[in-house]
């Protein structure tokens, strides 16, 4: 392989990919160097090494609360996203659907429609018809906001599965629960799992959508990193960032295995 | 009968789709219909219908910040095509575990919230950072340039914040290029960079003019990472929106300026979609 | 008395008609094959009896009773595919069980004994707990058809079940399902494109050719006398010759286009004729000997044997000769022909 190229592709290409990695790793590395200071104000290099902020968070009522929050958002997201979107995407999976091409760009659309304008929406309709925003109104707006990658990977899944396994099945008497029992969901168990990996990161993560629908009750993680971001932020904002990157780094080695990254991110 | 395949036919896809197609009816659509309804509904007694969009093309201050959001996506986007076009390339090229390595080191930063990235980047070029300590370094600045609250920051970090997006859309394509093409066009006597320029950029293009559509879309649009990074002083739209939506509470302009935004978005986003479909299904 | 019988069916997708009114009855433990090109509508029709597909037209019954619009799943037919279709989740035990588990009339142990029975009956028992991947494409086929079997079905449908198979284990195949069909008597039916295939295993063959059933024979009436130019040219064994026939005061004589005459021993009446000459009935001569004159064009080694392509006026014949004649390309030669072995094509020329 490595013949084909010539040595200054090769050397200009390392080059450049190095440089390239620096500079998409340089913010990450910069918050979890700056989570270990020693110091009292958020600096980069740190000054000294310690883990004390990070007792600072652990001990701080307002990151727990928020964490919490998050956390149920993300659960209930992740179950609502990931039971609606499997279904969904089995379903857009049969060729017999009349309109599944376009269906199938209406589910993705939550995915490139700018998340402000839904955001912005959202507290629109609940401040007119409902209570204002709630963390179930929170909820709702990630499970939209999750279905997709649910539906995508789930599709990806099954458009590559043998869908002679599910006629061999209809020949042996299965009828249509038994198919999605013993067929469907068993062919599409990768792609449910790193779509329901992606839906909790993505409601975890979300920042815009969670802004929009902030109230003194409903402040998630990056709602609160968010508001201290706008202040003066101290070392605990880096390493509460820091435990946030570790979380991602754990979705990812997850949807690696259920799936593999490379399926799920082309 | 019913259904090319005989048995349930429509039945099972009809009841499957269902509640994706009412969740998102009641919880997609149907809040940014609102937001068109609003925009186009007067506020206040006195004004007409299309009172809201006429403040804002009337209005040098609106009128300038999405001046100002439409150059940043422009830069954005060229520098995410020109870094992200190598880059995916070497992802499809390269041998498995650095391929692999690439490909995480992509969807890492990606995967992470982007408030969290926007704080590395608002570490790196405030003061006192790396970007400043270099150009210090090399005398390009003086001891108190820094690049929060420009223009410059905002491109840099939304760079990183969306060259995934270029690439990985990138990726998609040059992966379905067959490596006999540039095989064959070696064996011709083009070397690797005119292989390169002649055969694997065209074939690209859709990719690199996909990704380009996408990014320039999420970047007209994105929010939080320019208004940490560009703070009060730049504005983009989004933040002009939030503003509105938020503190003045003039749900009618915000809406208003919605729309524009939308309209904008997804005049991009069409052709992106129409691209996508026609390089892979 | 017709077991399975197909009435007239028919298949479009949107303007390309894939079955065009076949009919078709297949008696009971009869051991069918259907024959064709890829596109001529065989696979189709298989799987508009498995209820795969609809047919646009037309009705099936099994047994007399009308399946025509049974969902495939209330058929009891079973269908061996040619992908094996194996559940991937699922060990071979599992796999071979599944259709007695759809059933739901055993309890599960019961299941698992008859299904251990039957996997012992493709000599499969030892690898009952392992997982289609862990094994090779031979054995996965033996599940897949322990599969097929192991619920009594009415009938078998097999699709293309020797092509993922190498040339050895083809084989052993082609012994297992003969053996097989002999001990269970299963009324079986299978799609395949390959003439060899069909002719050694089935004892009835139907041709078909877009979409129309071309010819339906036992196997060795089929290659004795393919009886249409699709037939003759499909099974690559005959040469088609279009001549003139000629009544003479010693029977016939068939003119050729280029004007040759060949001496016939019967012939079906004077006028232009299709004449049909299996490739080993035909031997070469020397020049000096008796015989239509030909050249010699090419010469291809097939082990035992040779074919030789000769050229006979305008027509390119083939030849099948024993590998010790050495005639390279472009040597004259003369074909001799029995006029006992003259066959004619059913059809006009």
């Amino acid at each position: 392989m490595v013949g084909r190229f010539p040595p200054s592709a090769l050397v200009l290409g390392g080059l450049a990919l190095a440089l390239i990695l620096v500079f998409m790793l340089l913010p990450l590395g910069v918050v979890v160097a700056a989570s270990l200071t020693a110091g009292q104000f958020l600096t980069f290099p740190p000054q000294g090494l310690s883990f004390r902020w990070y007792g600072d968070v652990l001990a701080s009522e307002a990151y727990l609360s928020s964490a919490w929050t998050s956390l149920k958002v993300a659960t209930l997201v992740t179950i609502a996203a990931t039971v609606i979107g499997t279904a969904a995407a089995i379903g857009l999976s049969r060729r017999r659907l009349p309109g599944r091409a376009l269906l199938a760009g209406v589910f993705l659309s939550p995915l490139v429609l700018p998340s402000i304008i839904f955001g912005i929406g959202l507290l629109i309709v609940f401040s007119i018809w409902g209570n204002g925003p709630s963390l179930l109104a929170l909820a709702l707006g990630h499970t939209v906001l999750t279905m997709p990658y649910v539906v995508r990977t789930v599709a990806a899944v099954l458009a590559d599965a043998d869908p002679a396994i599910e006629e061999a099945a209809r020949t042996m008497g299965a009828g249509p629960v038994d198919r999605l029992r013993f067929v469907v969901l068993p062919q599409a168990k990768g792609g449910i799992l790193a779509g329901a990996f992606f839906a909790f990161n993505v409601s975890f993560d979300e920042a815009v959508i969670a802004l929009f629908l902030r109230t003194p009750g409903v402040e998630t993680l990056p709602m609160r990193i968010y508001g201290q971001l706008e202040f003066s932020p101290t070392p605990a904002v880096a390493a509460v960032s820091t435990l946030m990157i570790l979380m991602t780094i754990l979705v990812v080695v997850a949807i690696e295995r259920s799936l593999g990254l490379r399926k799920v991110a082309t | 009968m019913p259904g090319a395949k005989g048995g349930q036919g429509l039945v099972e896809p009809i009841v499957l789709v269902t509640p994706g197609i009412a969740l998102l009816f009641g919880a997609f659509l149907f809040p940014v219909g609102q937001i068109l309804v609003l925009s186009v509904v007067p506020s206040g007694e006195e004004l007409g219908a299309w009172s809201n969009f006429a403040r804002f093309f009337a209005d040098d201050y609106y009128l300038r910040v999405a001046w100002r959001t439409f150059r940043l996506s422009l830069l954005i986007t060229a520098a995410t095509a020109l870094i992200g076009f190598p880059l995916a390339y070497a992802m499809a090229r390269a041998p498995r575990w650095l391929a692999f390595l690439l490909l995480l080191l992509t969807v890492l930063p990606l995967m992470t919230s982007v408030v969290v990235r926007t704080f590395g980047w608002m570490m790196v070029l405030g003061r006192g950072g790396p970007v400043t300590d270099l150009l210090m370094l090399f005398g390009l600045s003086a001891r108190s340039a820094v690049l929060l609250q420009t223009e410059t920051g905002i491109v840099v970090a939304m760079v990183q914040v969306l060259l995934p997006f270029m690439v990985l859309t990138t990726l998609g394509v040059i992966a379905g290029i067959h490596p006999h093409l540039e095989e064959a066009a070696r064996t011709m006597g083009a070397g690797f960079y005119r292989t390169l320029r002649h055969v694997v950029l065209p074939l690209s293009l859709p990719g690199l003019v996909s990704g380009s559509l996408l990014v320039f879309a999420i970047s007209m649009s994105s929010f939080i990472t320019p208004n940490l990074i560009g703070g009060v002083r730049l504005p983009v739209m989004a933040s002009a929106i939030y503003q509105q939506a938020i503190h003045t509470l003039d749900w009618g302009f915000a809406a208003a300026q919605s729309t524009l935004l939308l309209i904008a978005v997804l005049g991009l986003l069409v052709p992106y979609l129409a691209l996508m479909r026609r390089a892979r299904v | 008395m017709t077991f399975l019988a197909i009435e007239n069916v028919g298949k479009r997708f949107g303007h390309t008609t894939a079955l065009d009114g076949v009919s078709l009855g297949i008696e009971r433990g009869s051991f069918v094959a259907l024959l064709g090109p890829s596109g001529c509508g065989k696979s189709t029709l298989l799987r508009i009896i498995a209820g795969l597909e609809t047919p646009t037209f037309g009705r099936i019954t099994v047994d007399g009773e009308d399946i025509t619009r049974l969902p495939p799943e209330r058929r009891r037919l079973a269908m061996m595919f040619q992908s094996y279709a194996l559940l991937p989740h699922m060990t071979a035990l599992e796999n071979v069980r599944f259709p007695l588990r759809m059933q739901g009339r055993e309890g599960a142990a019961e299941q698992r004994r008859r299904a251990m029975e039957t996997l012992a009956l493709v000599g499969l028992d030892h690898l009952a707990e392992r997982l289609p991947r862990e094994m090779s494409g031979g054995q996965q086929q033996r599940v897949a058809l322990a599969r097929a079997i192991i619920a009594e079905p009415r009938v078998l449908l097999l699709d293309e079940p020797l092509s993922n198979l190498d040339a050895r284990l083809r084989e052993d195949m082609q012994i297992e399902l003969q053996a097989l069909h002999r001990r269970l008597g299963l009324t079986t039916l299978f799609v395949t494109h390959d003439q060899e295939e069909a002719l050694s295993l089935a004892d009835r063959v139907v041709l078909l050719n877009q979409g129309r059933i071309d010819r339906d024979a036992t196997a060795d009436a089929l290659y004795d006398d393919p009886g249409t130019a699709f037939a003759a040219d499909f099974l690559g064994a005959a040469n088609l010759v279009p001549v003139t026939v000629e009544a003479t005061e010693d029977g016939h004589t068939a003119i050729l286009e280029d004007g040759q005459r060949l001496q016939l021993a019967s012939a079906p009446g004077p006028g232009p004729r299709q004449l049909v000459l299996r490739q080993e009935d035909i031997t070469l001569a020397d020049p000096s000997e008796p015989g239509l004159e030909a050249t010699i064009e090419a010469r291809i080694f097939l082990g035992t044997r040779v074919r030789y392509l000769v050229r006979l006026g305008d027509l390119r014949l083939r030849v099948l000769a024993p590998r010790h004649l050495q005639y390279p390309p472009g040597t004259p030669v003369r074909l001799q022909i029995d006029p006992a072995n003259c066959r004619w094509s059913r059809e006009g020329p």
